[in-house]
């Protein structure tokens, strides 16, 4: 596989007027080996949850039973990602990510106690972790003998994560750190030994002074963590989220991860692959509620009919078929690029989040839509299907704080790039990471910068309306930058444009290059559904992209703004 | 001990089957295939009997590289050894497989010989009475209960209206029937062991099938079943409905 280590973004550059096509082009694919060895894991996990996983019963319950959450360890699914070293099964990012989907296909629970143990859980361990660290901990979590939960969360610092609370100082007396505070909405937090804490701490600054910043502590239980009762929650009821509980904790200086004062970023980078994960469990739940929504609708009968048969039926199973392949396509893209070697994918990560999840409310939606009046009961599994998936816009970054980011990276990567500007953008979106000098360098020496490569016939079309329309939104990126200057940070309705210009651009090519690729390896039978499932949606999508462009300059934001604000100073309707 | 379990790899049973246009084959291309569950019985007790008495369990399978997936699959539920017998063409005719089998089999003196008491994709369910006339040795087919000790097996076999007891001397045959044991599910760890496990590769020159397949055809559609109601309240209406409609009861 290509080695693509230290490469720009594909998304950051797109905005810059970049299209780095070799990152795209062709589109991943898994080797024989890895491809086999997944296939039978997938093989256990299918059979393993048919015997055992009754998503229906755990809802019920509130709770998976321990004998199912025993088995899940014993079968090793708790060491997906960690080195074989450390006891764990060291697979790559493709592979896992396709585990979780299926995780996610058969409950959703389950996937978040996987997914928060292994995704963003022992995360910062894999990432920053000292040898000794990772030798003390991980092999204990790859068992699952530890289960981890990650700890950043906390009543008055959600999506402003840079204001938690919780405060660890140093004893020079005991040479512990001493640990105050609590977290709130913990996924596994009733469940977890192991720990990812972040607190803030006194950090000596250049000029003498001190300053707070993160720290990331790696905690365990029999320090004294408390965790409060089980949430009362609208879906995902079986997994655990708890509040957590830290009075004067006492953790040894061994157990700092990573930089003291560098806890943020480490926070920021934990949730960026998390993100992929959780997308494809939307994935996994969006396939079983199609899978159940044809087995009723052949069966259903109305006017002598089967509801399969009605056009505004089949209209809905397109979409949501079509959802689903271009949210694979992302995602499958994206850990493709992790796997290899690019480290640069905070922005294609959290689009595959944005996509994913949103589509996932609009297909659940519409399977309950379809099953009607039974939709509505509880003897089905739609209504749970729906408490189950709507967590999924919320949580690990709402999808507007994902897609401000998206928009706010994308345009400081031009704030580089239009030096005279730039200044006056890095403060607000410094967290988000700064461009390499290697990728600066990297996109300077290209020769050709706003084509993609030729691609098959049958779809040379979307190719065209790509590169028109990237150009475009790059062109718009420039243009609202010089226009609003420091103060696009507050235009947060042009932003939620931009990103969402740039989520159906990243559709659009991660769905070209997927389906350009298949036909260079399958029969042309085998990729008529694709070729027309790719088309119909760069068609559908090049059209939101110009909408929102246009809508950039011309549009009733203010008029909006106005009535909102009338409305919340008047209290009530 | 020194155990050898048959499998095959066949078709999924959630598969949608699809015939080549001439009907005389199944089109492959896009099907997923799976290790007959019958099979999988035979390589638990395999591993079941290697864990209480010691030795060697070794897969052998016959089939196209297709199945090297089947092998592996069964490796990773904690088989030792395994052997691919190489073949380009899928024989039609039990007796050539069996004779392809007792080939291999014969030169691994090996003391117990487990296989499913059928294919889920042809159900030809010959194979244990076929090898133990080409091997000359005793075969118990159908087992769902079994005892092996060093010298000898006691097998239960399901006959009709209850259960036969068996006693063969080792070496002998022994197929697995439902009931037998619950297969485990392959681990991670045992899947990544498995990877490191080679495959030995056997080529062995198929003798002529003796049954040619003229035409596969689909089953007859389905009438659509018909969902009266859940719960006690349906009892009656469906009560009503056999009786009135399908008339099945009296």
């Amino acid at each position: 596989m290509v080695n693509k280590k230290g490469l720009p973004s594909f998304s950051k550059s797109l905005f810059s007027g970049i299209i780095l096509d070799e990152l795209i082009f062709p589109y991943p694919r898994q080797s024989k080996d890895e491809q086999e060895n997944l296939d039978m894991i997938l093989d256990t996990l299918d059979k393993f949850a048919q015997d055992y996983v009754d998503s229906g019963a755990f809802d019920r319950a509130e709770k998976m039973s321990d004998d199912v959450i025993k088995g899940w360890k014993e079968l090793g699914f708790f060491g997906l990602i960690i080195p074989e070293n450390f006891g764990g099964y060291g697979l790559s990012s493709t592979s896992y990510v396709k585990i979780l989907e299926q995780v996610g296909y058969h409950d959703g629970s389950t996937a978040l106690l996987l997914g928060a143990h292994q995704s963003i859980g022992i995360k910062a361990l894999l990432l920053y972790g000292t040898e000794e660290q990772k030798k003390k901990y991980l092999p204990k979590l790859a068992t699952g003998e530890m289960i981890a939960a990650y700890a950043l969360t906390e009543p008055e610092a959600g999506s402003d994560a840079g204001g938690i609370k919780a405060r660890a100082v140093w004893d020079k007396a005991k040479e512990v750190y001493i640990l105050n505070g609590s977290k709130m909405w913990i996924t596994n937090g009733g469940l977890a030994d192991f720990f990812t804490v972040f607190a803030k701490e006194q950090i000596a600054q250049p000029d003498g002074g001190k300053k707070d910043k993160i720290t990331a502590f790696l905690a365990t239980r029999d320090m004294g963590i408390k965790s409060g009762k089980e949430e009362k929650k609208l879906g995902i009821r079986s997994s655990s989220t708890t509040a957590l509980f830290f009075e004067n904790l006492e953790m040894p200086k061994q157990n700092v991860i990573g930089e003291n004062g560098k806890g943020f970023k480490i926070a920021m980078e934990v949730l960026n692959e998390g993100r992929v994960g959780l997308a494809a469990g939307a994935v996994g739940a969006s396939k079983k509620a199609l899978k159940q929504i044809i087995a009723y609708i052949t069966e259903r009968k109305q006017f002598d009919q089967s509801l399969a048969e009605f056009e505004l039926i089949q209209k809905k199973i397109a979409e949501i078929k079509i959802n689903i392949f271009v949210a694979e396509s992302m995602i499958y893209l994206t850990t493709g690029l992790i796997d290899q070697g690019q480290t640069d994918f905070s922005l294609e990560s959290a689009m595959c989040k944005i996509y994913a999840t949103d589509r996932l409310w609009e297909n659940i939606n519409e399977c309950l839509q379809m099953a009607g009046g039974i939709g509505y009961s509880q003897e089905y599994p739609y209504e749970q299907n729906l408490r189950d998936a709507r967590i999924n816009t919320i949580f690990e970054g709402t999808n507007e704080i994902l897609r401000i980011f998206v928009a706010l990276a994308g345009i400081h990567e031009q704030g580089e790039y239009l030096k005279q500007i730039g200044k006056a953008l890095k403060d607000p979106v410094k967290s988000f990471g700064l461009i390499t000098d290697f990728a600066v360098q990297y996109m300077k020496e290209r020769l050709t910068t706003g084509r993609i490569r030729d691609v098959h016939g049958s779809l040379a079309n979307n190719k065209n309306l790509f590169e028109e329309w990237a150009k475009n939104l790059h062109i718009t990126a420039e243009r609202t930058l010089i226009r609003y200057g420091k103060n696009i940070v507050q235009k947060e309705i042009i932003q939620e444009r931009l990103a969402d210009a740039m989520i159906d651009l990243w559709g659009m090519i991660a769905t070209i290059s997927r389906v350009d690729t298949d036909i260079r390896h399958k029969s042309w039978d085998a990729v008529q559904h694709e070729v027309l499932i790719c088309n119909t949606f760069c068609e559908q999508a090049w059209r939101r992209v110009r909408r929102n462009i246009l809508t950039i300059d011309k549009n009733s934001d203010d008029a909006h703004l106005k009535i909102a604000q009338q409305v919340i100073e008047n209290g009530k309707y | 001990m020194n155990i050898a379990v048959c499998v095959k790899q066949v078709p999924d049973t959630e598969t949608n089957i699809k015939l080549t246009d001439d009907h005389k084959q199944i089109n492959e291309s896009e099907i997923n295939f799976i290790v007959n569950p019958y099979d999988e019985l035979a390589v638990e007790e395999g591993i079941k009997t290697k864990e209480k008495i010691g030795g060697e369990v070794t897969i052998i399978s016959l089939g196209p590289d297709r199945i090297t997936s089947a092998i592996r699959g069964a490796l990773a539920m904690g088989a030792d050894k395994a052997i691919h017998i190489k073949v380009d063409r899928n024989p039609s005719d039990p007796m050539v497989v069996a004779r392809a089998l007792a080939e291999v089999l014969s030169a691994g003196n090996f003391d117990l010989i487990l296989l499913g008491k059928q294919a889920i994709d042809d159900d030809h369910a010959q194979m244990t009475q076929i090898l133990g006339e080409l091997l000359d040795l005793p075969a118990v087919s159908v087992v769902t209960k079994l005892e092996v000790t060093e010298e000898k097996v006691i097998a239960e076999r399901q006959i009709e209206g209850g259960f036969e007891k068996t006693e063969a001397a080792l070496p002998a045959i022994i197929s697995a029937q439902r009931g037998l044991n619950e297969p485990r599910y392959a681990s991670l760890k045992g899947i990544m062991a498995a990877k490191r496990i080679p495959i030995e590769e056997k080529s062995i020159s198929l003798t002529e099938d003796k049954i040619e397949i003229i035409r596969y055809e689909y089953p007859p559609q389905k009438p659509p079943g018909k969902i009266v109601g859940e719960g006690a309240d349906a009892v009656h209406e469906l009560v009503r409905l056999l009786r009135e409609e399908a008339k099945v009861l009296s």
